[in-house]
């Protein structure tokens, strides 16, 4: 009786309150909602073709290119200029001035005048000017030593060695891709009414899936110029673990902070996919095989993810030996009991580290597409109306709310300097987003509002001195400079997974928690922190490229395969 | 020039940040100036003469005294960013029935956006009059009626909000770009700069965390 009535309680999302923790969301692994997936399954479904109309490149990989693809409706183009760039201006910085390689997405096929026009404002990225035409602007960096191994040895008629492969995982990093209306780009509300734009970032993925393209494409052109007859095709297999890396930097940290409901619809629709796998009564012989199949997999990814900084060596050896643990406890495990993938995610609350529990979060969902995989569709953020303050709400009830959702910020001491140790700022370089040390630059007059914690308790003292039934609206003629306050509570209220539950700018702060969160959704794998403020990551390794992608195609590209060729 | 509204939004929130507003009133301020550039109507050029104007005042002196009555400042004019938050903040009153007046509003074009985003929330249109203008909105589209071309006014004696009844009429609606001016840019521009911090090596090399080499 207690265990049917233990099992008939249906499992809700997990609270936010345990969820929305630095530590946990810098734990995240892509899933089956990841926009590139989300992305590639549409690739599939809809059987898009891809072209190349133009490839013109010398020995030195100066040119351009044209990327086409077709969706049933309407083609977008990646447009793309190689540059012969000097070693010593090879930086991915966004204070960078100059790169290999530098894009742009067009919306439709581009006529030789928007070549022209692109040639001269591309290249010179955040410099030059676009229109509504574009739909995104990006660039890219070799990475030196990989490409120049790859193409030294195809050009002397070997593959490449797989070890050194390994090492970086692509060839070429982007260091920006910028979409929705920057540098005078169309923005998104232009193409949102599009099926294929309607989850988050998808213009931005398809840009990095046809640059992987471009870059596979350009090695092997570079490789045979130079060996001539002697030079040999890449290697499919190795072709295909190549990704696209990625450089991060502090600017998308703030984004999480920014765009509360945005993030809410991401975590939520993960949560919910959670709770729906949870919930099930029973697992099928071949959903368990696929489960085990995949861990194996993932196993192996967390094997070949490298990373030279300290805590994410850590972080991976506890990944490992946790997978490995799961591995163990999962072939004992009969998956056929009820409710099986809810026992398994209380053992793993109770036996492994946050990071492996996510891994294991996000492999539950992977043999449930049919159950999950719609939740895409809840991602974006449509509801304005959510950004209108209530300024009827009465003061007490904001007391409530923000009791409820900051109590985790009121039991800081705000006054103590480690607790308000940073300050996020914006640099008049570049407008590059930077976090100082407030006790010792003089930044704190520049500060970014991104901690929202720290203001909801001053929201929260504040209102001590105010009646309980004064309206918000009366109260924020008095005081506006808690609007922003008042706006993000009321947003949280509805939307629970909308804020950190966390200090944003205390002395122990490790901003890449905040990149890996939102590079997680992305669909990026192998992230690899190169201080606490920046990360390298690889995007669309093993994913098919244009020609690959078939009906047949398993969604499970992420995870590498277990064989190896090249090895 | 044309902007996507994305960077004209950005722009007219680091610019109200610049001249002294709140975040929160820099938000809003941002998204009106949006919206009056997706209706081809001149709110940067309005807002840079309201933060000029403004700039250094404390809020107090620019915002309405009190939520009764005709709303008005301690003295001189009232800010339209004020009075336009203050409206959509107490836009339920207008359900209600009375409308809602204030007297000697600086640029009150600059209201409009709030008064449509209050017709959202009401699922009703409303209408905003100053001078001899009546702007009628339902939150996407607007119908202008502005027979002495005082749209653009700097002040207004009188401003007033209430609703009204739907219109049949085909409405001016928004589009997704927007034209502001290199002059009217570089206006906002001025109050933008104020909210970034002077590079400084320090910061070049610690800010961002350069750490490991990006070289490789």
């Amino acid at each position: 009786m207690q265990l049917q009535k233990v099992t008939s309680q249906t499992i809700a999302k997990r609270d936010p309150a345990q969820v929305m923790r630095l530590s946990r969301l810098g734990s995240f692994h892509q899933s089956r909602l990841s926009f590139m997936r989300i992305l590639t399954r549409r690739m599939v479904r809809e059987s898009w073709t891809f072209s190349r109309p133009i490839f013109e490149f010398d020995d030195k990989g100066v040119g351009h290119a044209v990327y086409c693809a077709h969706t049933p409706k309407r083609t977008y183009s990646l447009i793309v200029f190689g540059h012969d760039l000097p070693p010593e201006q090879r930086s991915d910085r966004v204070i960078a001035q100059a790169w290999d390689s530098t894009f742009t997405l067009f919306d439709g096929v581009p006529d030789t005048s928007d070549i022209e026009r692109l040639r001269r404002n591309i290249p010179l990225q955040e410099a030059g000017r676009v229109s509504e035409k574009e739909l995104s602007v990006s660039r890219a960096n070799r990475s030196v030593r990989l490409w120049d191994h790859v193409v030294t040895c195809l050009a002397a008629g070997v593959q490449p060695d797989r070890d050194e492969i390994d090492k970086v995982g692509y060839l070429m990093r982007t260091t920006a891709v910028y979409g929705s209306g920057k540098l005078g780009a169309a923005d998104h509300e232009m193409i949102a009414d599009r099926a294929e734009c309607a989850a988050p970032f998808q213009i931005e993925m398809l840009s990095v899936f046809l640059t992987r393209t471009y870059v596979r494409d350009l090695v092997q052109h570079m490789a045979s110029l130079k060996g001539g007859p002697t030079a040999v095709t890449l290697d499919a297999s190795i072709a295909r673990s190549l990704g696209i890396g990625n450089s991060t930097g502090l600017g998308m940290a703030p984004f999480l902070i920014n765009h509360p409901m945005l993030i809410n619809n991401w975590i939520a629709a993960r949560e919910q996919a959670i709770a729906v796998v949870r919930n099930l009564p029973t697992a099928s012989q071949a959903e368990a095989e696929m489960f085990r199949g995949l861990l194996e997999r993932s196993l192996i990814s967390a094997d070949i993810w490298r990373s030279t900084h300290p805590m994410q060596v850590e972080k991976l050896k506890k990944l490992r030996h946790d997978l490995s643990e799961l591995a163990d406890h999962v072939a004992q495990m009969d998956l056929q009991i009820p409710r099986p993938w809810d026992q398994l995610f209380r053992w793993s609350e109770g036996n492994l580290g946050e990071d492996a529990q996510e891994c294991l979060a996000s492999l539950m969902l992977e043999p449930y597409g049919s159950l999950v995989d719609h939740l895409a569709d809840q991602m974006s953020d449509h509801n304005a109306e959510a950004f209108r303050i209530d300024g009827t709400m009465r003061v007490a009830q904001l007391r409530a709310v923000l009791e409820s959702v900051y109590g985790w910020a009121l039991n800081i001491d705000w006054s103590q300097q480690n607790h308000c140790a940073r300050a996020w700022y914006v640099s008049a370089e570049k407008l590059e987003p930077r976090l100082g040390e407030r006790f010792e630059e003089p930044i704190a007059p520049y500060e970014q509002p991104l901690a929202p914690g720290r203001d909801a308790a001053t929201l929260y003292y504040a209102l001590s001195d105010i009646d309980k039934d004064t309206s918000l609206a009366a109260f924020l003629l008095t005081h506006p400079q808690h609007r922003h306050s008042v706006r993000r509570a009321q947003i949280v209220a509805q939307a629970p997974y909308a804020e950190i539950r966390d200090n944003t700018i205390g002395s122990d702060l490790m901003p890449i928690d905040m990149l890996r969160c939102k590079l997680s959704f992305f669909g990026a794998t192998h992230f690899d922190p190169r201080s606490d403020r920046w990360v390298r990551i690889c995007m669309f390794g093993n994913a098919p490229y244009p020609e690959e992608l078939s009906p047949a195609q398993d969604d499970d590209w992420t995870y590498p395969p277990t064989q190896r060729n090249g090895a | 020039m044309s902007h996507s509204l994305n960077e004209i939004a950005a722009h007219a929130k680091r610019a109200a940040r610049g001249a002294g507003l709140s975040w929160g009133m820099a938000e809003e301020a941002a998204r009106a100036i949006r919206w009056l550039a997706s209706h081809d109507l001149v709110g940067p050029v309005l807002l840079a003469d309201v933060l000029a104007q403004n700039d250094g005042r404390p809020y107090a002196q620019v915002a309405p005294v009190s939520l009764e009555g005709e709303w008005h400042a301690p003295k001189g004019d009232l800010c339209p960013l004020a009075v336009g938050t203050t409206l959509n903040d107490c836009a339920d009153q207008l359900a209600e029935g009375p409308s809602i007046k204030a007297v000697n509003v600086s640029c009150p074009l600059l209201v409009l956006p709030f008064a449509a985003w209050a017709a959202v929330h009401l699922k009703e249109p409303v209408r905003l009059s100053y001078d001899t203008v009546q702007i009628e909105t339902d939150g996407n589209g607007i119908w202008i009626n502005d027979p002495h071309r005082e749209i653009n006014t700097h002040t207004a004696k009188s401003l007033t909000c209430q609703r009204t009844s739907k219109r049949t009429d085909a409405a001016q609606l928004p589009s997704l770009r927007g034209a502001v001016t290199p002059e009217v840019w570089a206006r906002l521009d001025v109050f933008a700069q104020r909210t970034f911090a002077p590079a400084t090596e320090a910061s070049r090399q610690l800010g961002a965390g350069a750490g490991a080499s990006d070289n490789d």
